[in-house]
C-alpha cells in the first residue's frame, strides 16, 4: 500500500510486511519498494520488530551467484561435489524409488530428515505419512541443554516458552548468550536501557553486545554454574531471597529422605501420593501446599510406616549444594574475582534482576546444570512471571501440522494417520533431548538400535552445526541416500546424492505463531519476489510433498495431495488450503474472524491474540512439573538418574589445557552470524573469519595480528591452519571462532566467494562429547597452537 | 533556520551491522561490487573497531555534515555543498571525478563509487528521498538498538534535540574546524 506520496512529486514507497527468514527469530519485516530501489527495513508495530544485518543483507542471498539453480546429482565419490544437472521430474523420480526401496526393506523407520528451523512445522506431517519418527533438529548444539533445564525447573518447553520481560526488567545477566537474535528482544530492551536497566555479559570472549555500555565479565569457559551457585550462596546467606516465593510457589520445603527421594503421603501410610512438608504453624507434617507455614529449614526424624526417616528440605540441601562454592572457592574455578561475585549476587537480588534463560547454548558438556542454576536463581529472588522478571510466553496456540495420539495422528487437514511404531532413534538414548543428532550417526554407522539408511537435509549444516566431524563423515559414507534441499552450498551438499535446490525467505509465504515475544500473536509473511532469473528453485514442502506422492501415492492422497499439483504452478493452491486450515483452527481457538484475522495478517503481517498476563504461572496456574511448582530440586532430573540439583562439574566436553601452548577454543555467534548470512558479500566484512587470542598471548606466543598458525585439537588430533585476530575482546588462555563463519569446504565454493574458506570451523576439533539423557553436544574444545 | 544532523550513540551500539548493510540495500542495490576506497562494503558508514584497548570499542563513521565542511571549500567545480538545510551534497552533474574532497575529509567519509565515477557518502540518493518524504534516514530507521537518531538540531522538540539534551557526547576529531553535526553519544 502507498504509505506515503507527496503530490506525485516523490516516487511512491511500498510496504509489504514479511517476516525474516536469515535465522531462526522470524523478526517483524517491511519488504521496500520504491521506483529505483528494494530493501528491508524493521516493521516498527509487529510484536518482534527487527532487524540487524542478516535481513538487511537479504537481497545478496537472493541474488547469491552460488544459489543452487538446478536439481544435482552426483558423478564423483561422496565428498567430491562432483554433480551433473538433471531435470526436476527425473531427479524427484529416482529418490522416490530409492526412499521406497529403502522403506520396503529396512522399515519406513530408516528414513530419516535433519533440519534447523526452515520447515520445522511441515516435516512432522512428512514424516508422519511415511511412517517414520525420525525428524532430528539442530537441538543437540542449540537449545537441547536449555530447554532440558526449563523442562526439568519449570515444566516449560522450548526457548521463548520463557523469556525475560526484556521492556520492563531493570536488571539482566546474560550468560554465553548475547542477544544476537531475536533482534525484537533488543529494541524492546532499549526501553528498558532507555529506563536505566543494567546488562551484565557473562562470556570468555565479549560478544557484539559487549561494545555497547554493559558489564563483561570474562570468565573461564565451563564455569559459570560455580559463579551461579556461588552467587546463591551470597544471597542466601544474606538473606536476599523472597522467602514466601520460596514457601507458596516451589518445591523448596519439600521434604527429601535420605536415599534422595522425596517423602510422600505413602511413606507415611496416608492415601495418597502427595510430597510432604512440615508446617511450623502445627508442628505437623503435612502435603505439599496443604501446610500454613511451610518451614524451609526443618531437618529431623518423621516416624513413618518403617520406622524414623531421617528428612531435610529442599531449601537445606540447596544450602550444602552453594557451600561448597563460597565466592573465593568459586574465584579459583572461575577466574572471576570474590568482591565481583558478592556484587554481582546483591545488584541482582537487591535491583530485582533476571537471568537470561539460555537459547543456542550447548558448549561444554555441562550446560544442562548451568541452566537449572540460572532458573534457580531467578527463583531465589522471585522474579518469575512477574513485571521485568523471567516470564512464562502466552501461548498462541498456533497448531501443529499433526499431533500424536496414543491411537493416531491427527492433521491440520482434518485427516487422521496411523501412529508410527518406532521410536525416534534418538529418545531411545537420551531420553530428555529435544533432539541428539548425534545417535542418528551411531544408528546410520552401527544400525543400532535400528537402520538409518536415507537422510534427508533440510535448510541446515550438519558440518557447521554437530560436533565430532569425522563421525559425521563415516556417517554420509554407510548411509544408502543422502538428499538436501537448500539455497546455497553447505558443505555437506557435497556429500549429497542428489539436492534440491530451495526457495529462499522472500520467495515464499509462511505463518507462524511468533516466537520471541510474550504475547501470544500469529506473525505471516508474504511473498515478495520469484527467484532470480537462471534460478530453477522450489518450495521445500512441494519438494518433500512430491517425493513422498511418487514414492506412495495413496499416502499423498490421504492429506488431499494428488498429482495435479506436481504442476508447479498450482502449488500454491495447496500452500492456500493449508493457510486456511490454520485460520480456520485459530478462528476457532480464539473465537475471531478468520477474515479479520487473515486480513490484518497479510496487511500488517501480524496479529496479537492475547497481552502477557504477569503473575499467572505459577501463582494461579500450576506448572507442568510433577509438583505443579518450581522445581529447585528436580524430580524430572531424579527420574532420569541425574543430580537433582545443579553442581559445577568440570567440563567433560574436553580435556582441560595443561601446557603453556594449550587453549581454550570456545565458540558463538553475534548479529554477523547465521548459516545463510556467511555467504553473503557483506559477511566477507562484517563476520570475523579469523580465530580470535588475547595480546598477552600472541605476545607470549610471539606472534602478531593476521599472523597464521596451526591449531590443533587436543582431543581428536585434528589439526588446520588459521589468521588469528589479536583482540582484547577474549580472554586470556581462550581463543574464539564464530559459528558456521569460516572453514567452508564444499567444491561448489567459487572465487570471489572463497573467503567462506578462510578461519576454521570449530566442530573440527570437537571431541564429540554428547552428554547423557539430555543429549546436548559439547562445541567447544581444547587445541594445540603451532607457530 | 534548519539544521539537520545525525546522533550515533556509541553507549547503545551492538555493532548488529544492521545500518551499514541496510545504507548498501537501500543506497547501493545490494550491490556486490567493491568499495576499493574503504576496501568495505558499498555502504556509507565505516566500522572501526577499538579492540586493542582496554575496553573493546567500536566506532561507526560516516559523513559528518560539517558545518564548515573542507570538501565544499577544495572543489573546484561546485559539485560538493552544503544545502538550506546544513546536508552535504553533491550534485553528480557538476562533479569531474577528481577526488579532491576525498583527500580533504579528515573523516575520510567519502568514497569513490566507479559506476557513477564520482566521490558518493552519506547521504545516499534513497535516504535523501527518504527525508524529503519526511521519514528517516534507513541507517536510522533500522536500529534495532536505538542508537540512532536525526533530525533538526535548531528544533529544541526535535528527538534529536531531546536526546542530546540529556546526554554526554563528544564530537570527532573537533579540533580541525569543521564543526561536524555527527554527534557521538558516550552515556546518559
Amino acid at each position: 500500500q502507498a504509505l506515503s506520496s507527496n503530490g506525485g512529486q516523490v516516487p511512491v514507497i511500498q510496504r509489504t510486511p514479511i517476516y525474516c527468514g536469515a535465522c531462526g527469530s522470524k523478526c517483524g519485516l517491511y519488504f521496500v519498494r520504491t521506483e529505483n530501489s528494494m530493501y528491508i527495513e524493521p516493521n516498527p508495530n509487529h510484536p518482534q520488530p527487527g532487524m540487524c544485518a542478516r535481513p538487511a543483507s537479504a537481497l545478496q542471498i537472493w541474488s547469491h551467484p552460488l544459489r543452487l539453480r538446478k536439481p544435482l546429482k552426483r558423478v564423483g565419490k561422496r565428498g567430491e561435489g562432483k554433480f551433473e544437472e538433471i531435470d526436476w521430474d527425473t531427479a524427484l523420480n529416482e529418490v522416490a524409488t530409492k526412499l521406497k526401496e529403502i522403506a520396503d526393506k529396512y522399515g519406513p523407520e530408516s528414513i530419516a530428515f535433519t533440519r534447523h528451523d526452515h520447515m520445522s512445522w511441515h516435516l512432522p506431517l512428512i514424516a508422519a505419512l511415511i511412517g517414520t519418527p525420525n525428524v532430528i533438529g539442530q537441538e543437540e548444539t542449540c537449545h537441547g541443554a536449555s530447554t532440558a533445564a526449563r523442562l526439568a525447573v519449570l515444566g516449560a518447553g522450548g526457548p521463548p516458552s520463557v523469556d525475560p520481560d526484556y521492556k520492563n526488567l531493570s536488571y539482566l545477566i546474560l550468560v554465553g548468550r548475547n542477544l544476537d537474535a531475536a533482534m525484537g528482544s533488543v529494541r524492546l530492551l532499549s526501553i528498558a536501557r532507555e529506563a536505566g536497566a543494567k546488562i551484565v555479559v557473562i562470556d570468555p570472549r565479549a560478544p557484539n553486545l559487549a561494545f555497547s555500555s554493559v558489564e563483561w565479565i570474562p570468565i573461564l569457559p565451563g564455569t559459570d554454574t560455580a559463579l551461579l551457585l556461588s552467587m546463591a550462596y551470597v544471597i542466601i546467606n544474606e538473606g536476599l531471597y523472597d522467602e514466601q516465593f520460596l514457601k507458596r510457589y516451589t518445591n523448596a520445603p519439600m521434604l527429601i529422605k535420605q536415599d534422595g527421594s522425596p517423602l510422600t503421603q505413602s511413606d507415611l501410610g496416608q492415601q495418597g501420593g502427595a510430597y510432604m512438608v512440615y508446617d511450623s504453624a502445627s508442628n505437623e507434617v503435612k502435603p505439599l501446599g496443604a501446610a500454613a507455614d511451610p518451614s524451609l529449614m526443618y531437618e529431623g526424624d518423621i516416624q513413618t510406616q518403617s520406622g524414623p526417616v531421617h528428612v531435610k528440605t529442599v531449601f537445606r540441601l540447596l544450602i550444602e549444594r552453594v557451600s561448597k562454592y563460597e565466592p573465593r572457592k568459586a574465584a579459583e574455578i572461575t577466574g572471576v574475582p570474590p568482591d565481583t561475585i558478592i556484587r554481582l549476587a546483591r545488584e541482582f537480588a537487591t535491583r530485582r534482576g533476571v537471568i537470561e534463560d539460555g537459547w543456542y547454548s550447548a558448549r561444554n558438556g555441562n550446560d544442562f546444570d548451568m541452566y537449572r542454576a540460572i532458573l534457580i536463581l531467578n527463583t531465589l529472588i522471585g522474579n518469575i512471571d512477574r513485571r521485568g522478571g523471567l516470564c512464562f510466553q502466552e501461548p498462541a496456540k498456533f497448531p501443529n501440522s499433526c499431533t500424536v495420539g496414543p491411537t493416531k495422528i491427527d492433521t491440520i487437514l482434518g485427516v487422521s494417520l496411523p501412529p508410527v511404531k518406532s521410536k525416534r532413534v534418538d529418545l531411545l538414548k537420551y531420553p530428555l533431548a529435544v533432539s541428539a543428532f548425534d545417535a542418528l550417526l551411531d544408528a546410520a554407522i552401527t544400525g543400532s538400535p535400528y537402520p538409518i539408511k536415507a537422510l534427508i537435509i533440510v535448510g541446515t549444516a550438519p558440518f557447521h552445526r554437530d560436533v565430532n566431524t569425522e563421525k559425521l563423515k563415516r556417517a554420509l559414507e554407510a548411509l544408502d541416500l543422502v538428499v538436501t534441499i537448500d539455497i546455497l552450498p553447505q558443505d555437506h551438499v557435497d556429500w549429497s546424492d542428489y539436492v534440491f535446490p530451495d526457495l529462499m525467505f522472500l520467495e515464499r509465504s509462511e505463518i507462524s505463531s511468533a516466537p520471541w515475544t510474550l504475547d501470544a500473536a500469529v506473525i505471516f509473511s508474504n511473498k515478495v519476489l520469484d527467484p532470480p532469473p537462471g534460478v530453477d528453485a522450489r518450495h521445500a514442502f512441494w519438494i518433500l510433498l512430491e517425493l513422498v506422492r511418487r514414492a506412495w501415492p495413496d499416502k499423498a492422497a490421504l492429506i488431499g495431495y494428488t498429482e495435479k499439483y506436481s504442476d508447479y504452478s498450482l502449488f500454491e493452491q495447496y500452500e492456500e488450503l493449508i493457510l486456511y486450515k490454520i485460520l480456520d483452527y485459530l478462528s476457532r481457538a480464539w473465537n475471531i474472524s478468520k477474515e479479520s484475522l487473515e486480513k490484518e495478517l497479510r496487511e500488517k503481517g501480524y496479529y496479537v491474540l492475547k497481552r502477557k498476563s504477569y503473575e499467572v504461572k505459577p501463582y494461579k496456574a500450576r506448572l507442568a512439573t510433577p509438583t505443579g511448582l518450581v522445581e529447585i530440586y528436580s524430580l524430572v532430573a531424579l527420574k532420569h538418574g541425574l543430580d537433582p540439583l545443579p553442581d559445577w562439574r568440570p567440563p567433560p566436553g574436553y580435556s582441560a589445557p595443561k601446557e603453556p601452548n594449550e587453549f581454550y577454543l570456545i565458540t558463538g555467534k553475534d548479529q554477523t552470524v547465521s548459516g545463510h548470512f556467511v555467504f553473503t558479500w557483506n559477511s566477507k566484512y562484517l563476520t570475523e573469519r579469523c580465530v580470535w587470542m588475547n595480546p598477552s598471548d600472541a605476545e607470549r606466543l610471539g606472534v602478531k595480528d593476521g599472523d597464521v598458525i596451526v591449531i590443533e585439537g587436543v582431543d581428536n588430533g585434528f589439526s588446520a591452519k588459521t589468521c588469528i585476530r589479536v583482540t582484547n575482546r577474549v580472554r586470556p588462555g581462550v581463543l574464539f571462532s564464530y559459528a558456521f563463519a569460516g572453514g567452508h569446504v564444499s567444491a561448489l565454493i567459487q572465487p570471489p566467494y572463497d573467503f567462506l574458506r578462510l578461519g576454521v570451523n570449530p566442530q573440527w576439533f570437537t571431541k564429540g562429547y554428547v552428554a547423557p539423557v539430555v543429549g546436548a553436544g559439547a562445541t567447544n574444545s581444547v587445541v594445540r597452537v603451532r607457530i | 533556520m534548519t539544521r539537520l544532523a545525525f546522533l550515533w550513540d556509541q553507549s547503545r551500539c551492538i555493532s548488529c551491522g544492521a545500518c551499514i548493510a541496510a545504507c548498501n540495500a537501500g543506497n547501493y542495490k545490494s550491490s556486490t561490487s567493491s568499495n576499493i576506497s574503504w576496501n568495505w562494503i558499498r555502504t556509507n558508514i565505516k566500522r572501526i573497531e577499538l579492540d586493542r584497548s582496554i575496553r573493546p570499542m567500536v566506532l561507526l563513521v560516516q559523513c559528518q555534515q560539517c558545518e564548515n565542511p573542507p570538501c565544499v571549500t577544495v572543489c573546484p567545480t561546485g559539485a560538493s555543498y552544503k544545502d538550506s538545510e546544513g546536508l552535504v551534497k553533491i550534485n553528480y552533474r557538476l562533479c569531474i571525478g577528481c577526488r579532491y574532497c576525498m583527500v580533504a575529509c579528515p573523516y575520510q567519509a567519502r568514497w569513490f563509487d566507479e559506476e557513477v565515477w564520482a566521490p558518493v557518502k552519506c547521504m545516499g540518493e534513497e535516504c535523501l528521498e527518504r527525508i524529503s518524504r519526511g521519514e528517516r534516514p534507513i541507517c536510522v530507521a533500522v536500529c534495532p538498538a536505538n542508537a540512532r537518531d536525526f533530525g533538526d538540531i535548531d528544533d529544541p522538540n526535535s528527538s534529536i534535540s531531546r536526546r542530546l539534551a540529556e546526554s554526554r557526547y563528544v564530537k570527532l576529531l573537533e579540533n580541525v574546524g569543521t564543526d561536524p553535526k555527527y554527534y557521538v553519544v558516550v552515556g546518559p
